[in-house]
Protein backbone atom coordinates (compact mmCIF):
# COMPACT_ATOMS: atom_id res chain seq x y z
CA UNK A 1 0.00 0.00 0.00
CA UNK A 2 0.90 3.82 -0.77
CA UNK A 3 2.42 5.14 2.40
CA UNK A 4 2.26 1.56 4.07
CA UNK A 5 -1.40 2.77 4.88
CA UNK A 6 -3.55 -0.46 5.60
CA UNK A 7 -7.52 -0.19 4.20
CA UNK A 8 -10.16 -0.95 6.28
CA UNK A 9 -12.89 -1.27 5.57
CA UNK A 10 -16.64 -1.04 8.06
CA UNK A 11 -19.60 -2.64 7.73
CA UNK A 12 -22.91 -1.78 9.96
CA UNK A 13 -25.11 -4.44 10.14
CA UNK A 14 -28.44 -2.72 9.79
CA UNK A 15 -30.51 -5.50 10.86
CA UNK A 16 -28.63 -5.45 14.38
CA UNK A 17 -28.31 -1.57 14.87
CA UNK A 18 -30.79 -0.03 17.07
CA UNK A 19 -29.20 3.06 17.46
CA UNK A 20 -27.98 2.91 20.69
CA UNK A 21 -25.27 5.83 19.47
CA UNK A 22 -22.09 4.40 21.25
CA UNK A 23 -20.03 3.84 18.15
CA UNK A 24 -21.13 7.66 17.61
CA UNK A 25 -19.86 8.73 20.73
CA UNK A 26 -16.90 6.61 20.38
CA UNK A 27 -15.70 7.78 16.78
CA UNK A 28 -17.98 10.64 15.89
CA UNK A 29 -15.87 10.75 12.76
CA UNK A 30 -17.16 7.59 10.93
CA UNK A 31 -20.13 7.04 12.73
CA UNK A 32 -23.50 9.55 12.80
CA UNK A 33 -27.28 8.45 13.94
CA UNK A 34 -29.90 9.30 10.66
CA UNK A 35 -33.22 9.93 10.75
CA UNK A 36 -34.38 6.02 10.82
CA UNK A 37 -32.77 6.12 14.38
CA UNK A 38 -29.61 3.56 13.17
CA UNK A 39 -26.06 4.43 12.51
CA UNK A 40 -24.95 5.10 9.25
CA UNK A 41 -21.14 5.66 7.87
CA UNK A 42 -19.87 8.87 6.89
CA UNK A 43 -16.70 7.16 5.39
CA UNK A 44 -17.18 3.92 4.45
CA UNK A 45 -12.47 3.44 4.36
CA UNK A 46 -11.68 5.78 7.01
CA UNK A 47 -7.85 6.52 7.83
CA UNK A 48 -5.47 4.09 9.51
CA UNK A 49 -5.15 7.48 12.63
CA UNK A 50 -8.46 6.54 13.58
CA UNK A 51 -8.29 2.77 14.23
CA UNK A 52 -8.01 2.73 17.82
CA UNK A 53 -11.18 4.78 17.73
CA UNK A 54 -13.21 2.50 15.41
CA UNK A 55 -12.18 -0.84 17.30
CA UNK A 56 -13.59 0.88 20.16
CA UNK A 57 -16.82 1.71 18.68
CA UNK A 58 -16.84 -2.00 17.28
CA UNK A 59 -16.47 -3.41 20.61
CA UNK A 60 -18.45 -1.14 23.20
CA UNK A 61 -21.87 -1.65 20.29
CA UNK A 62 -24.39 -3.21 22.44
CA UNK A 63 -25.85 -5.53 19.17
CA UNK A 64 -22.15 -5.80 18.10
CA UNK A 65 -23.28 -4.78 14.68
CA UNK A 66 -20.17 -3.22 13.29
CA UNK A 67 -17.20 -5.02 11.68
CA UNK A 68 -13.67 -4.03 10.30
CA UNK A 69 -12.81 -6.06 7.36
CA UNK A 70 -9.04 -5.68 6.54
CA UNK A 71 -8.54 -5.63 2.58
CA UNK B 1 -13.06 -3.27 63.92
CA UNK B 2 -15.16 -2.45 60.82
CA UNK B 3 -12.22 -1.93 58.72
CA UNK B 4 -10.54 -4.78 60.34
CA UNK B 5 -12.95 -7.39 59.34
CA UNK B 6 -13.19 -5.70 55.39
CA UNK B 7 -9.69 -6.19 54.75
CA UNK B 8 -9.09 -9.68 56.37
CA UNK B 9 -12.14 -10.57 54.07
CA UNK B 10 -10.77 -9.70 51.07
CA UNK B 11 -7.33 -10.54 52.20
CA UNK B 12 -8.37 -14.44 52.42
CA UNK B 13 -9.56 -15.87 49.78
CA UNK B 14 -12.43 -18.21 50.88
CA UNK B 15 -12.18 -21.88 49.76
CA UNK B 16 -15.40 -23.83 48.31
CA UNK B 17 -15.66 -27.37 47.30
CA UNK B 18 -16.85 -27.98 43.94
CA UNK B 19 -19.30 -30.31 45.29
CA UNK B 20 -20.95 -28.23 47.40
CA UNK B 21 -20.38 -24.28 46.08
CA UNK B 22 -24.02 -22.72 45.84
CA UNK B 23 -25.01 -20.60 42.87
CA UNK B 24 -28.20 -21.47 42.29
CA UNK B 25 -30.65 -22.06 45.09
CA UNK B 26 -33.27 -19.04 45.93
CA UNK B 27 -33.00 -19.56 49.47
CA UNK B 28 -29.04 -18.78 49.12
CA UNK B 29 -29.29 -15.20 47.31
CA UNK B 30 -32.14 -14.22 49.99
CA UNK B 31 -30.27 -14.68 53.33
CA UNK B 32 -26.89 -13.57 51.53
CA UNK B 33 -26.82 -12.07 48.36
CA UNK B 34 -25.11 -12.44 45.34
CA UNK B 35 -22.37 -15.27 46.18
CA UNK B 36 -19.60 -13.34 44.50
CA UNK B 37 -17.27 -14.83 46.78
CA UNK B 38 -17.99 -18.37 44.70
CA UNK B 39 -18.49 -16.50 41.58
CA UNK B 40 -14.83 -15.44 41.81
CA UNK B 41 -13.63 -18.82 43.04
CA UNK B 42 -14.74 -20.19 40.19
CA UNK B 43 -13.89 -17.27 37.63
CA UNK B 44 -10.60 -18.41 39.14
CA UNK B 45 -10.43 -22.26 39.33
CA UNK B 46 -13.72 -23.72 37.13
CA UNK B 47 -14.38 -20.70 34.81
CA UNK B 48 -16.93 -23.85 32.96
CA UNK B 49 -18.21 -25.61 35.97
CA UNK B 50 -20.87 -28.34 35.17
CA UNK B 51 -23.32 -28.38 37.61
CA UNK B 52 -26.06 -30.80 38.33
CA UNK B 53 -27.62 -31.35 41.31
CA UNK B 54 -31.25 -32.58 43.27
CA UNK B 55 -34.51 -30.33 41.62
CA UNK B 56 -32.43 -28.39 39.20
CA UNK B 57 -32.14 -29.76 35.50
CA UNK B 58 -27.97 -29.78 35.21
CA UNK B 59 -26.41 -26.79 33.37
CA UNK B 60 -22.97 -25.49 32.84
CA UNK B 61 -22.15 -22.39 34.64
CA UNK B 62 -21.01 -19.54 32.92
CA UNK B 63 -18.60 -17.03 34.99
CA UNK B 64 -16.33 -14.89 33.16
CA UNK B 65 -17.03 -11.91 30.90
CA UNK B 66 -15.13 -13.39 27.50
CA UNK B 67 -17.45 -16.65 27.35
CA UNK B 68 -20.35 -14.96 28.28
CA UNK B 69 -19.63 -12.54 25.35
CA UNK B 70 -18.78 -15.27 23.10
CA UNK B 71 -21.84 -17.36 23.70
CA UNK B 72 -24.06 -14.04 23.26
CA UNK B 73 -22.99 -13.30 19.98
CA UNK B 74 -23.72 -16.64 18.88
CA UNK B 75 -27.77 -16.71 18.89
CA UNK B 76 -27.77 -19.25 15.95
CA UNK B 77 -25.62 -21.84 18.01
CA UNK B 78 -26.67 -20.87 21.57
CA UNK B 79 -30.48 -20.82 21.77
CA UNK B 80 -32.89 -18.47 24.31
CA UNK B 81 -35.55 -21.42 23.70
CA UNK B 82 -36.41 -24.00 25.46
CA UNK B 83 -34.66 -22.94 28.31
CA UNK B 84 -35.07 -19.38 29.72
CA UNK B 85 -32.83 -19.35 32.66
CA UNK B 86 -32.24 -21.90 35.29
CA UNK B 87 -35.12 -22.29 38.10
CA UNK B 88 -34.66 -24.50 40.91
CA UNK B 89 -38.13 -26.48 42.07
CA UNK B 90 -38.70 -25.65 46.08
CA UNK B 91 -39.07 -29.10 47.61
CA UNK B 92 -42.20 -31.31 47.26
CA UNK B 93 -43.06 -28.72 43.92
CA UNK B 94 -43.51 -31.04 41.14
CA UNK B 95 -44.64 -30.11 37.52
CA UNK B 96 -42.26 -28.10 34.69
CA UNK B 97 -40.40 -24.61 35.97
CA UNK B 98 -41.42 -21.56 34.03
CA UNK B 99 -38.80 -21.59 31.95
CA UNK B 100 -40.66 -24.36 30.52
CA UNK B 101 -43.10 -22.02 29.35
CA UNK B 102 -44.39 -22.84 26.11
CA UNK B 103 -45.61 -19.24 25.41
CA UNK B 104 -43.22 -17.48 23.06
CA UNK B 105 -41.93 -13.88 23.53
CA UNK B 106 -39.17 -11.73 23.30
CA UNK B 107 -36.93 -13.38 26.01
CA UNK B 108 -37.27 -17.14 24.55
CA UNK B 109 -37.35 -16.40 21.05
CA UNK B 110 -34.35 -16.77 18.84
CA UNK B 111 -33.40 -15.86 14.87
CA UNK B 112 -34.87 -15.00 12.78
CA UNK B 113 -38.33 -14.81 14.61
CA UNK B 114 -36.22 -12.63 17.61
CA UNK B 115 -35.34 -9.89 15.01
CA UNK B 116 -38.85 -9.56 13.62
CA UNK B 117 -40.52 -9.34 17.16
CA UNK B 118 -38.39 -7.00 18.23
CA UNK B 119 -37.58 -4.19 15.65
CA UNK B 120 -41.41 -3.78 16.64
CA UNK B 121 -40.32 -1.65 19.21
CA UNK B 122 -36.69 -0.87 19.07
CA UNK B 123 -37.13 2.59 17.63
CA UNK B 124 -39.23 3.58 20.64
CA UNK B 125 -36.66 2.63 22.83
CA UNK B 126 -33.43 4.24 20.77
CA UNK B 127 -31.64 6.83 22.94
CA UNK B 128 -33.25 10.12 21.14
CA UNK B 129 -36.97 8.21 21.70
CA UNK B 130 -36.28 7.41 25.66
CA UNK B 131 -34.81 11.43 25.66
CA UNK B 132 -38.25 12.68 25.18
CA UNK B 133 -39.51 10.91 28.40
CA UNK B 134 -37.07 12.98 30.48
CA UNK B 135 -39.57 15.55 31.50
CA UNK B 136 -42.00 12.70 32.79
CA UNK B 137 -39.68 10.99 34.68
CA UNK B 138 -38.78 13.65 36.52
CA UNK B 139 -42.35 14.92 37.17
CA UNK B 140 -42.93 11.68 38.71
CA UNK B 141 -39.70 11.51 40.87
CA UNK B 142 -40.33 14.61 42.20
CA UNK B 143 -43.34 14.26 43.29
CA UNK B 144 -42.48 10.71 45.13
CA UNK B 145 -39.92 12.55 47.11
CA UNK B 146 -42.27 15.81 47.67
CA UNK B 147 -44.51 13.28 49.05
CA UNK B 148 -42.03 11.67 51.47
CA UNK B 149 -40.45 15.59 52.88
CA UNK B 150 -41.99 15.70 56.33
CA UNK B 151 -41.39 12.13 56.91
CA UNK B 152 -37.66 11.09 58.57
CA UNK B 153 -38.33 7.24 57.85
CA UNK B 154 -39.19 5.09 54.48
CA UNK B 155 -39.48 2.03 53.16
CA UNK B 156 -37.17 2.82 50.09
CA UNK B 157 -37.94 -0.09 47.74
CA UNK B 158 -41.78 0.05 48.20
CA UNK B 159 -41.94 4.04 48.76
CA UNK B 160 -39.54 4.78 46.11
CA UNK B 161 -37.61 2.63 43.81
CA UNK B 162 -40.45 0.61 42.78
CA UNK B 163 -42.64 3.08 42.01
CA UNK B 164 -40.56 5.36 39.38
CA UNK B 165 -40.12 2.23 36.93
CA UNK B 166 -44.02 0.60 37.12
CA UNK B 167 -45.04 4.76 36.82
CA UNK B 168 -43.12 4.92 33.80
CA UNK B 169 -43.75 1.78 31.75
CA UNK B 170 -47.63 1.57 32.71
CA UNK B 171 -47.49 5.20 30.79
CA UNK B 172 -45.27 4.12 28.02
CA UNK B 173 -47.82 1.35 27.79
CA UNK B 174 -50.57 3.53 27.95
CA UNK B 175 -52.38 1.97 31.54
CA UNK B 176 -54.39 4.46 32.99
CA UNK B 177 -53.62 5.47 36.58
CA UNK B 178 -56.40 3.53 38.79
CA UNK B 179 -54.55 0.34 37.42
CA UNK B 180 -50.71 1.03 38.21
CA UNK B 181 -51.33 -0.92 41.88
CA UNK B 182 -52.36 -3.95 39.79
CA UNK B 183 -49.74 -3.74 37.42
CA UNK B 184 -47.26 -3.52 40.68
CA UNK B 185 -48.39 -6.68 42.39
CA UNK B 186 -48.93 -8.82 39.33
CA UNK B 187 -45.12 -7.95 38.42
CA UNK B 188 -44.09 -8.84 42.10
CA UNK B 189 -45.83 -12.47 41.80
CA UNK B 190 -44.40 -12.97 38.47
CA UNK B 191 -41.13 -12.45 39.58
CA UNK B 192 -40.96 -13.07 42.98
CA UNK B 193 -43.29 -15.51 43.01
CA UNK B 194 -40.87 -17.75 45.14
CA UNK B 195 -40.72 -15.75 47.66
CA UNK B 196 -43.56 -16.72 50.48
CA UNK B 197 -44.24 -12.63 50.73
CA UNK B 198 -45.49 -12.41 47.28
CA UNK B 199 -47.51 -15.83 47.48
CA UNK B 200 -50.67 -15.90 46.25
CA UNK B 201 -50.88 -19.41 45.55
CA UNK B 202 -50.05 -22.43 47.08
CA UNK B 203 -46.32 -22.29 45.43
CA UNK B 204 -44.57 -20.01 43.15
CA UNK B 205 -46.24 -22.04 39.89
CA UNK B 206 -49.57 -21.41 40.59
CA UNK B 207 -48.87 -17.99 41.72
CA UNK B 208 -46.99 -17.33 38.29
CA UNK B 209 -49.84 -18.85 36.80
CA UNK B 210 -52.63 -16.52 38.49
CA UNK B 211 -51.00 -13.48 37.97
CA UNK B 212 -49.96 -13.89 34.38
CA UNK B 213 -53.53 -14.75 33.99
CA UNK B 214 -54.66 -11.52 35.02
CA UNK B 215 -52.15 -10.35 33.41
CA UNK B 216 -53.64 -11.81 29.99
CA UNK B 217 -57.15 -10.84 30.87
CA UNK B 218 -56.43 -7.22 31.44
CA UNK B 219 -54.49 -6.95 28.19
CA UNK B 220 -56.57 -8.40 26.09
CA UNK B 221 -58.99 -5.54 27.18
CA UNK B 222 -56.78 -3.16 26.04
CA UNK B 223 -55.60 -4.55 23.37
CA UNK B 224 -59.04 -4.52 21.60
CA UNK B 225 -59.65 -0.90 22.60
CA UNK B 226 -55.96 0.15 21.14
CA UNK B 227 -57.59 -2.13 17.52
CA UNK B 228 -60.66 -0.45 17.58
CA UNK B 229 -58.84 3.35 18.63
CA UNK B 230 -55.01 2.61 18.24
CA UNK B 231 -53.13 5.73 19.90
CA UNK B 232 -49.67 6.43 20.38
CA UNK B 233 -48.51 4.01 23.36
CA UNK B 234 -46.78 0.77 23.09
CA UNK B 235 -49.64 -1.22 23.39
CA UNK B 236 -51.37 0.29 20.47
CA UNK B 237 -48.09 0.07 18.62
CA UNK B 238 -47.79 -4.23 19.30
CA UNK B 239 -51.96 -4.14 18.90
CA UNK B 240 -51.40 -2.99 15.39
CA UNK B 241 -48.25 -4.49 14.47
CA UNK B 242 -48.40 -7.08 11.73
CA UNK B 243 -45.03 -9.72 11.74
CA UNK B 244 -45.44 -11.65 8.20
CA UNK B 245 -48.13 -9.67 7.02
CA UNK B 246 -50.24 -10.83 9.64
CA UNK B 247 -51.57 -9.46 13.65
CA UNK B 248 -49.49 -10.96 16.13
CA UNK B 249 -51.28 -13.97 17.44
CA UNK B 250 -53.23 -13.54 21.09
CA UNK B 251 -50.68 -15.34 23.07
CA UNK B 252 -47.28 -14.06 21.82
CA UNK B 253 -48.87 -10.66 21.93
CA UNK B 254 -49.76 -10.95 25.41
CA UNK B 255 -46.43 -12.55 26.36
CA UNK B 256 -44.91 -9.92 24.65
CA UNK B 257 -46.65 -7.04 27.23
CA UNK B 258 -46.29 -9.40 30.06
CA UNK B 259 -42.59 -9.46 29.20
CA UNK B 260 -42.33 -5.47 29.02
CA UNK B 261 -44.25 -5.01 32.41
CA UNK B 262 -42.14 -6.95 34.30
CA UNK B 263 -38.67 -6.56 32.53
CA UNK B 264 -39.75 -2.71 32.80
CA UNK B 265 -40.00 -3.09 36.40
CA UNK B 266 -37.91 -5.11 38.30
CA UNK B 267 -34.51 -4.42 36.75
CA UNK B 268 -34.85 -0.95 37.76
CA UNK B 269 -36.54 -1.14 40.87
CA UNK B 270 -33.59 -3.22 41.89
CA UNK B 271 -30.95 -1.20 40.23
CA UNK B 272 -32.37 1.90 42.29
CA UNK B 273 -32.59 0.07 45.49
CA UNK B 274 -29.06 -1.50 45.35
CA UNK B 275 -27.52 1.67 43.67
CA UNK B 276 -28.83 3.46 47.32
CA UNK B 277 -27.20 1.25 49.03
CA UNK B 278 -23.72 1.19 47.58
CA UNK B 279 -23.72 5.14 47.96
CA UNK B 280 -24.59 4.59 51.76
CA UNK B 281 -21.98 2.50 52.03
CA UNK B 282 -19.11 4.13 50.42
CA UNK B 283 -20.41 7.72 51.56
CA UNK B 284 -16.97 9.13 49.92
CA UNK B 285 -18.82 8.28 46.92
CA UNK B 286 -22.47 9.33 47.66
CA UNK B 287 -20.50 13.28 48.96
CA UNK B 288 -18.39 12.85 45.27
CA UNK B 289 -21.76 12.63 43.45
CA UNK B 290 -23.27 15.27 45.48
CA UNK B 291 -20.64 17.89 44.92
CA UNK B 292 -19.86 16.73 40.99
CA UNK B 293 -23.54 16.31 39.30
CA UNK B 294 -21.54 15.69 36.30
CA UNK B 295 -20.25 12.22 37.33
CA UNK B 296 -23.98 10.97 37.09
CA UNK B 297 -23.37 9.20 33.58
CA UNK B 298 -20.54 7.24 34.87
CA UNK B 299 -22.39 7.05 38.50
CA UNK B 300 -25.06 5.03 36.75
CA UNK B 301 -23.06 2.86 34.68
CA UNK B 302 -20.96 1.84 37.98
CA UNK B 303 -24.62 1.25 39.48
CA UNK B 304 -25.65 -0.83 37.37
CA UNK B 305 -22.15 -2.61 36.79
CA UNK B 306 -22.40 -2.86 41.09
CA UNK B 307 -25.43 -4.10 41.24
CA UNK B 308 -26.25 -6.05 38.13
CA UNK B 309 -30.25 -7.26 38.83
CA UNK B 310 -30.46 -9.69 36.57
CA UNK B 311 -28.92 -12.57 37.79
CA UNK B 312 -28.90 -15.22 34.57
CA UNK B 313 -30.34 -16.21 31.81
CA UNK B 314 -29.60 -19.72 29.83
CA UNK B 315 -28.72 -21.10 26.13
CA UNK B 316 -29.11 -24.05 24.91
CA UNK B 317 -26.81 -25.55 22.55
CA UNK B 318 -28.55 -26.09 18.90
CA UNK B 319 -25.43 -28.65 18.17
CA UNK B 320 -22.20 -30.11 19.55
CA UNK B 321 -19.56 -27.35 20.34
CA UNK B 322 -16.51 -26.36 22.21
CA UNK B 323 -16.29 -23.78 24.84
CA UNK B 324 -12.59 -23.90 26.54
CA UNK B 325 -11.75 -27.05 25.14
CA UNK B 326 -14.83 -28.57 26.31
CA UNK B 327 -17.05 -30.30 24.09
CA UNK B 328 -21.02 -29.35 25.07
CA UNK B 329 -23.15 -31.46 23.36
CA UNK B 330 -26.53 -30.33 21.56
CA UNK B 331 -28.95 -29.89 24.01
CA UNK B 332 -27.47 -28.75 27.07
CA UNK B 333 -27.21 -25.73 28.22
CA UNK B 334 -25.14 -22.87 30.08
CA UNK B 335 -26.19 -20.60 32.02
CA UNK B 336 -24.61 -16.68 31.94
CA UNK B 337 -24.03 -15.18 35.21
CA UNK B 338 -23.88 -11.45 34.42
CA UNK B 339 -23.10 -10.08 37.92
CA UNK B 340 -20.31 -11.88 37.61
CA UNK B 341 -19.14 -11.14 34.28
CA UNK B 342 -19.59 -7.73 35.30
CA UNK B 343 -16.63 -7.92 38.26
CA UNK B 344 -14.43 -10.22 35.98
CA UNK B 345 -10.54 -9.26 36.95
CA UNK B 346 -9.70 -9.80 33.50
CA UNK B 347 -11.42 -6.65 32.31
CA UNK B 348 -12.27 -4.42 35.48
CA UNK B 349 -9.03 -2.98 37.22
CA UNK B 350 -9.87 -3.30 41.40
CA UNK B 351 -13.72 -4.78 40.06
CA UNK B 352 -14.90 -5.18 43.70
CA UNK B 353 -14.32 -1.51 44.18
CA UNK B 354 -17.38 0.92 43.75
CA UNK B 355 -15.92 3.20 42.29
CA UNK B 356 -18.99 6.45 40.50
CA UNK B 357 -16.11 7.58 38.41
CA UNK B 358 -15.26 4.45 36.57
CA UNK B 359 -14.26 4.96 33.09
CA UNK B 360 -14.24 2.81 30.91
CA UNK B 361 -16.64 0.67 32.30
CA UNK B 362 -17.17 -2.30 29.91
CA UNK B 363 -19.84 -3.55 32.10
CA UNK B 364 -22.10 -6.59 30.90
CA UNK B 365 -25.07 -5.83 33.07
CA UNK B 366 -27.46 -4.99 30.09
CA UNK B 367 -26.16 -8.68 28.46
CA UNK B 368 -24.89 -7.95 24.73
CA UNK B 369 -25.94 -8.87 21.32
CA UNK B 370 -28.70 -10.16 20.19
CA UNK B 371 -30.59 -9.89 23.27
CA UNK B 372 -29.27 -6.74 24.76
CA UNK B 373 -31.40 -5.21 26.92
CA UNK B 374 -33.94 -3.79 24.88
CA UNK B 375 -34.82 -1.11 27.76
CA UNK B 376 -31.18 0.25 28.31
CA UNK B 377 -31.71 3.07 27.55
CA UNK B 378 -34.66 3.79 29.76
CA UNK B 379 -33.18 2.06 32.32
CA UNK B 380 -29.74 5.04 32.28
CA UNK B 381 -32.84 7.67 32.01
CA UNK B 382 -34.42 6.75 34.92
CA UNK B 383 -31.64 5.83 37.15
CA UNK B 384 -29.74 9.31 36.05
CA UNK B 385 -33.18 11.05 36.94
CA UNK B 386 -33.53 9.19 40.20
CA UNK B 387 -29.71 9.37 41.33
CA UNK B 388 -29.29 13.10 40.23
CA UNK B 389 -32.48 14.42 42.71
CA UNK B 390 -31.68 11.85 45.41
CA UNK B 391 -27.75 13.40 45.07
CA UNK B 392 -29.29 17.34 45.06
CA UNK B 393 -32.05 16.38 47.60
CA UNK B 394 -31.08 13.53 50.39
CA UNK B 395 -29.35 15.84 52.69
CA UNK B 396 -28.62 12.42 54.94
CA UNK B 397 -29.36 9.26 54.59
CA UNK B 398 -28.74 5.87 56.88
CA UNK B 399 -29.92 2.33 56.70
CA UNK B 400 -32.92 1.67 59.70
CA UNK B 401 -32.88 -2.15 59.67
CA UNK B 402 -31.51 -4.77 57.69
CA UNK B 403 -32.00 -5.40 54.05
CA UNK B 404 -34.55 -8.04 53.43
CA UNK B 405 -33.65 -9.20 49.78
CA UNK B 406 -35.92 -11.42 47.54
CA UNK B 407 -36.14 -15.17 47.48
CA UNK B 408 -34.98 -15.71 43.61
CA UNK B 409 -32.18 -16.21 41.74
CA UNK B 410 -33.16 -14.84 38.43
CA UNK B 411 -33.55 -11.05 39.45
CA UNK B 412 -31.65 -9.90 42.27
CA UNK B 413 -34.51 -8.05 44.56
CA UNK B 414 -33.95 -6.39 47.57
CA UNK B 415 -37.42 -6.17 49.04
CA UNK B 416 -37.19 -3.79 51.81
CA UNK B 417 -35.21 -1.56 52.90
CA UNK B 418 -35.79 0.77 55.88
CA UNK B 419 -33.75 4.55 55.74
CA UNK B 420 -33.85 7.43 58.18
CA UNK B 421 -33.43 10.52 56.13
CA UNK B 422 -34.01 14.06 55.52
CA UNK B 423 -34.59 15.77 52.43
CA UNK B 424 -34.31 19.29 50.61
CA UNK B 425 -37.34 20.66 48.69
CA UNK B 426 -36.62 20.62 45.28
CA UNK B 427 -35.00 23.60 43.42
Amino acid sequence: MANGEVCMKIIIDLKLCEGNERCVNAAPEVFELRDDEKSHLLVERPPERLRAKISLAARVCPRQAISIIED
Amino acid sequence: METQTASTQIAREPEFSLDTIDIISPDHYQKNGYPHAEWAYLRKHRPLFYVDRPRVDPFWAITKAADLKEISCQPRLWLNGPRLAVFMLDEGETGLPPEASPLKHLLNMDPPQHGEYRSILSQYFTPRSIRALEPEIANITAKLLDDLMDREQCDFVTEISSKIPVAVIAEMLGVPRPDWPKLFRWTNEIIGGGDPEFQSGKDSMETFAQARMEVFQYFTDLVEQRRKHPTSDVTSIIANAQVDGAPIPALELLSYLLVLVVAGNETTRNATSGGLLALLEHPEQFRRLKSDPTLIKSAVEEIVRWTSPVIQFARTAASDTILRGQKIRAGESVCLFYPSASRDEDVFEQPFKFDIGRNPNPHLSFGIGEHFCLGSNLARLELAVIFRELAKRLDYAELAGPVERLRSSFVGGIKHMQIRYKLKPAG
